[in-house]
């Protein structure tokens, strides 16, 4: 879903200037902040969590040849009935030890999330200052392509992505295949809220006397737009960047649930929660209930953390 | 406007009283035609059996018993049967049932436009002997044409001409795609595609009337928790299936029943038994056609262990294409591939394969917990030196990957739809022959001379002892060579509200005249 | 004024083109529809017939032609599932879906609003803040997962409220609505708790900033040196002004709600219009999928229309700098 809430606000935002000051500030409103200190360290403990996993998790789920069938459905701390091993969270269907899986899975949200938005950011930068400063018929086939793009909701661009990626990539590679589509989906049917947001703040700032002078001291467009359009429009972006962050792993989650996410084998922690689900009402809570607290706790803290860096970048709400 | 609301209220389809013996029946997948022969599937044929009728009917343990014929016998030396007709018997528009309807229905679902068409492949001519009596005559002599023709419904002539319906339509559907006329004992009152069915009983039937349901309504569910979650809060008297993992959870429910059979359908890996390179890319010939390594899988496979934890001990290891409860299961070949991962491991050493990378290919939404399993295969293989992928997809897509020879090792479900052991040789064993229909779901081309000779002869032996010794044989070849390794036999698991009472068909139709509500 | 008009409508038509074709493009991707539509026994020669007659042999322009042909007058061809008119079946799934969508627009304009005014009001308060932080709890969690514990809370566990469907419905001269009966009523709670929650969440924050941002302003605090209350001052003069975004972002989400209603439907089996995308999606329907696409294309075109045509009224400048 696109995040309109935060483009109407960020462009509000948008024209701030940039001031060179601007990081003491906000680390003196970061500091006083308790929600923005806890949310920060939630999100980076979990961030680091899914960078280590190699090195914290017990097993590796991703490897099939390491996993025994009969450990399946163990629940947490007690012992299996037919092999007698035990798992600190349990383990799934398949045998896999539950805290490493929500470990590995959460590699991949995060990294599926992080691409996706950088995607999309890149993207809409690009895309919305051209539409901006150059105007005319860019700007026209910048925001009808924009408005193509919001008519498909992302689940269709998912299979979209995935059956044309289907036909082109080797077997061997579809497993990350289903990780790049998902990106690229996901990605796609967000850039066009940067897009606005760049293209709105641009608007704003063109029509300003610095800009202007720039032109008339004879310097190129391109320099004009990154050097002096850009930093002004990078306050509202990143506070857009950071809510689609949780807004990309949900879309994710959502995604799998639809049966075009990460696949089994390699879950995300949406294809862990969408399997998960299958156990609510048959008494294996904790295949559902880890990976979703995990996913909650990722996502509330970014969500978080966007909403004060929201607050705190607008300077006419402090 | 009181009672302007009252008065829409009553004019409402679904504002009819509620009566104590109102059954609300939920399933997976919505039939999606009301028209008997467009369609040869599952879901189509299983509840329009509820509403039309054929000659003749399975009874609750499969065996096939008198419907709309009373009795039938061979014509002299299996040149056909002659059917004797039941007489006194109404359509459900009071229209009545003869000989006429029965031509009738044989062309309309023997003509190019029906799905049911290859039922009638063994038939020469259908001819009509007097109002009440019809010979249908075979090509070769067919011991089993009776059972083969079970969900073969009778429409009425005169309504479908009438209507416009005379041919099925599949693509832009005609009046008998949205509504039924048979000589069952329900009749469907509203047909609303993808939302709901109500069907009432047909006062005018004809058979002794065994339930006391006075109306029934059937919602396709899609989501499973959602079923079930139906079920437990008793929105719906029953579901089907019901996810395997909760079976145990509602055993505990007293409010709740759970009914278990063994399906039809056996659950198998197949292969591709065609020259070519592997679908990973390796470049090499295809590791399949080497019967070591087909034999390596099916040791490295541990099928008792998927039925303990993916199936909760609710499915039975299959030794064959067919389930013991079919006719012509050959004791012969009764003993299931053992699981011996050490002697894989040492087969696939042998024949050079070990590290072998291939794809398996599995759907994720066509039987039960079918993506669990090829996980849990995959992890198998993995084990014993194989590199498999595994590459799940929706059916939508699978069946494609499969013609298109998309695959190195793929799974498979089978329901024999005569219920006979010759089904499978015909779809499954036989060498693909696009012209004599054979072999049409051999995705990966198994071929053995001895069973393409084998089936003419199966098909039209008569006596019982002598067509066993052919399909034990056939089952032999095709456990010795590896063509297919059997799994398991899927479960019927159906749920419903502890009031209500019914009989579970290992066919997985649903018989609504069964149904008891308490 | 007129030449922006016409020419913002031409773009959208233009629009609407592009997503036919990208549509079409892609259906072959979906998968193949003759396997649904055929049983296990059929051979391949059955298979390619009835490919032919469904034209699935012809390449994707000559479909996409084809099915424009069809509608521009109105005629979005038959369903390969149902073999009905694609026309009368989404006639006859839009209301589940419009009803569906309103009752979810409601609850979040007029819960988020509430809560909106409520926690810029009391900005510093503890209760205001724990709001704002739980209402992220709602949308930190997939949509389809808040479904499935609704249900599980409300049905299974506690048995308030009925876990799937509509209710019974009444018949109003062909619009089946649910808001007669009292099931109806009660099976809509869940759903649009679920689809709304989303939109509810943004209001309120929405609300609040505009409302923070209001309060700041001089005639604000003009009104509070005049001596007015605080609840005129509060909803008469701030609110009133804070509603112009918040309107148009209602208008913007309302097009998102019916869209994304997908998922809800899904897991409520709600017998809407996103539940037979999805079916049509299971089951390789194109004349459905193609026809509900265009759909929903129309009604985002629309109002994206609607939204640049009322910001070039409002504001001279955007329409210089948009010709």
């Amino acid at each position: 879903m696109t995040d309109t809430n935060a483009e109407t606000e960020a462009a509000k935002a948008a024209p701030s200037r940039l001031r060179r000051a601007l990081d003491s500030d906000l680390f003196y409103a970061y500091r006083r902040s308790p929600v923005a200190v806890v949310s920060s360290v939630v999100a980076l403990l979990l961030i680091l969590a899914a960078i280590f996993a190699p090195l914290i998790a017990p097993t590796n789920p991703f490897d099939p040849a390491s996993l025994n069938l009969m450990d399946g459905f163990t629940p947490p701390m007690e012992p299996n009935a037919f092999t007698d091993n035990s798992f600190f969270l349990g383990t799934d269907d398949q045998g896999r030890d539950v805290y490493s899986t929500i470990l590995y899975g959460m590699r991949v949200s995060l990294f599926v999330g992080l691409a996706a938005v950088t995607f999309a950011m890149v993207l809409g930068i690009i895309l919305g200052l051209l539409a901006g400063y150059v105007g005319g018929w860019t700007d026209t086939i910048i925001m009808r392509a924009a408005d193509v793009q919001l008519t498909f909701p992302s689940i269709l661009v998912a299979m979209l992505i995935f059956g044309i990626a289907k036909g082109v990539t080797p077997v061997e590679y579809r497993d990350q295949m289903a990780i790049w589509v998902l990106i690229l989906a996901i990605g796609l049917s967000d850039w066009v809220q940067f897009a606005r947001v760049v293209r709105g703040a641009t608007l704003v700032e063109k029509s300003k006397d610095y800009v202007a002078a720039a032109q008339i001291i004879g310097q190129r467009p391109l320099t004009i737009m990154l050097r002096h359009i850009m930093p002004n429009v990078l306050s509202p972006v990143l506070v857009i960047a950071t809510i689609s962050l949780a807004l990309a792993i949900i879309a994710e989650a959502t995604l799998s649930f639809l049966g075009v996410g990460a696949p089994p084998t390699q879950p995300s922690l949406g294809t862990l929660i969408r399997i998960g689900q299958g156990f609510l009402f048959s008494g294996e809570w904790w295949i559902l209930f880890f990976p979703a607290c995990t996913l909650l706790a990722l996502a509330l803290s970014v969500n978080l953390l966007g909403d004060w860096l929201r607050d705190a970048l607008n300077p006419r709400l402090r | 406007m009181k009672r302007l609301v009252s008065a829409m209220a009553l004019t409402s389809a679904l504002a009819a009283p509620a009566f104590a013996e109102e059954f609300k029946f939920a399933v997976t997948t919505d039939p999606q035609t009301m028209d008997p022969h467009a369609v040869n599937s599952a879901p189509v044929l299983g509840f329009l059996n509820n509403v039309y009728e054929g000659l003749v009917r399975r009874g609750k343990d499969m065996t096939i018993e008198p419907a709309l014929a009373t009795s039938w016998e061979p014509i002299g030396d299996g040149e056909g049967w002659r059917f004797n007709l039941r007489e006194g018997v109404t359509f459900q528009d009071g229209a009545e049932f003869n000989a006429d309807d029965v031509i009738f229905s044989y062309e309309r679902a023997s003509d190019e436009n029906s799905d049911t068409r290859s039922w009638f492949a063994p038939v020469s001519e259908v001819i009509k002997v007097d109002d009440f009596t019809v010979d249908i005559m075979t090509s070769a002599p067919n011991p089993i044409f009776p059972d083969s023709i079970a969900n073969w419904m009778i429409m009425d002539s005169g309504w479908a001409e009438a209507n416009g319906a005379t041919l099925p339509d599949k693509e832009a559907g005609n009046y008998a795609t949205l509504n039924a006329n048979g000589t069952g004992a329900f009749q469907i009152t509203t047909r609303e595609p993808g939302l709901r069915t109500v069907l009432e009983p047909f006062d005018g039937w004809w058979g002794e009337v065994e339930h006391n349901i006075t109306r029934a309504e059937l919602t396709p569910i899609q989501n499973p928790a959602t079923a079930l979650a139906a079920l437990l809060s008793g929105d719906v008297d029953f579901i089907n299936p019901v996810p395997i993992q909760d079976v145990a959870r509602l055993q505990g429910d007293p409010n709740v029943n759970v009914i278990q059979g063994i399906e039809a359908r056996v659950i198998m890996l197949g292969f591709d038994h065609q020259p070519g390179e592997s679908e990973a890319g390796q470049g090499g010939a295809d590791i399949f056609q080497d019967a070591r390594v087909r034999e390596a899988v099916a040791k490295a496979v541990n099928v008792p262990a998927i039925l303990q934890t993916i199936m909760r001990g609710n499915a039975e290891v299959a030794s064959q294409l067919v389930s013991p409860a079919m006719r012509g299961y050959s004791e012969v070949a009764g003993a299931p591939y053992a699981y011996d991962p050490d002697s894989a491991r040492a087969l696939l050493e042998e024949a050079g394969m070990a590290g072998a990378t291939f794809d398996l290919k599995c759907p994720n939404d066509r039987y039960l917990n079918d993506e669990a399993v090829c996980q849990a295969i995959t992890g198998m293989l993995a084990q014993v030196g194989l590199s498999p992928t595994l590459d799940a997809m929706p059916v939508q897509n699978y069946w494609p990957e499969l013609r298109a020879d998309n695959f190195d090792m793929y799974l498979l479900g089978w329901s024999p739809g005569t219920f006979d052991a010759e089904h499978p040789i015909r779809f499954l064993g036989s060498t693909p022959n696009e012209e004599k229909r054979l072999g049409s779901w051999n995705f990966g081309a198994y071929s053995n001379a001895r069973i393409d000779e084998l089936l003419p002869m199966i098909q039209s032996e008569i006596d019982d002892t002598a067509r066993q010794a052919m399909l034990d044989e056939v089952a032999t070849i095709m456990q010795d060579e590896y063509a297919y390794v059997p799994l398991y036999v899927q479960p019927l698991v159906w749920g419903t509200r502890s009031n209500i009472e019914l009989t579970q068909r290992p066919d997985n139709f649903f018989i609504l005249r069964w149904v008891t509500v308490n | 004024m007129l030449s922006f008009i016409l020419r913002r409508v031409a773009q959208s038509i233009l629009v609407l083109l592009i997503v036919g074709a990208v549509a079409f493009s892609m259906f072959r991707f979906v998968g193949d529809p003759i396997d649904n539509m055929l049983g296990q026994e059929r051979t391949i020669e059955d298979v390619e017939r009835l490919r032919a007659q469904l034209g699935l042999d012809q390449p994707f322009p000559v479909q996409y032609f084809r099915f424009l042909q069809g509608a521009v007058q109105g005629n979005f061809g038959v369903s390969f599932r149902q073999g009905r008119e694609v026309s009368e079946i989404l006639l006859e799934r839009a209301p589940a879906t419009i009803e569906l969508a309103a009752v979810s627009a409601v609850f979040a304009v007029l819960l988020g609003i509430a809560l909106g005014v409520f926690t810029a009001i009391r900005r510093d308060g503890w209760v205001a803040n724990f709001i704002m932080s739980a209402s992220l709890i709602g949308v930190s969690l997939p949509t389809f997962l808040i479904g499935i514990l609704l249900i599980y809370l409300f049905s299974v566990e506690l048995g308030w409220l009925p876990s799937f469907g509509r209710g019974e419905t009444v018949d109003i001269g062909g619009w089946s609505t649910g808001f007669l009966t009292a099931t109806g009523l009660k099976a809509l709670i869940l759903p649009s708790i679920t689809l709304g929650l989303y939109q509810m969440t943004l209001i309120m924050r929405l609300v609040r900033s505009e409302m923070l941002e209001v309060l700041r302003q001089d005639y604000i605090r003009f009104a509070k040196a005049r001596g007015l209350s605080d609840r005129v001052i509060n909803f008469r003069h701030a609110l009133k002004n804070t509603m112009v975004p918040v309107i148009t972002i209602i208008g913007l989400q309302l097009g998102a709600i019916i869209a994304f209603a997908i998922i809800t439907e899904t897991v409520f089996q709600w017998p809407g219009l996103g539940l037979l995308f999805i079916n049509a999606i299971q089951f390789v329907d194109i004349p459905v999928m193609a026809a509900y696409l265009m759909l929903i294309s129309v009604m985002f075109v629309m109002i994206n229309l609607i939204v640049d045509l009322l910001y070039a009224f409002i504001d001279p400048r955007l329409r210089v700098t948009g010709s």
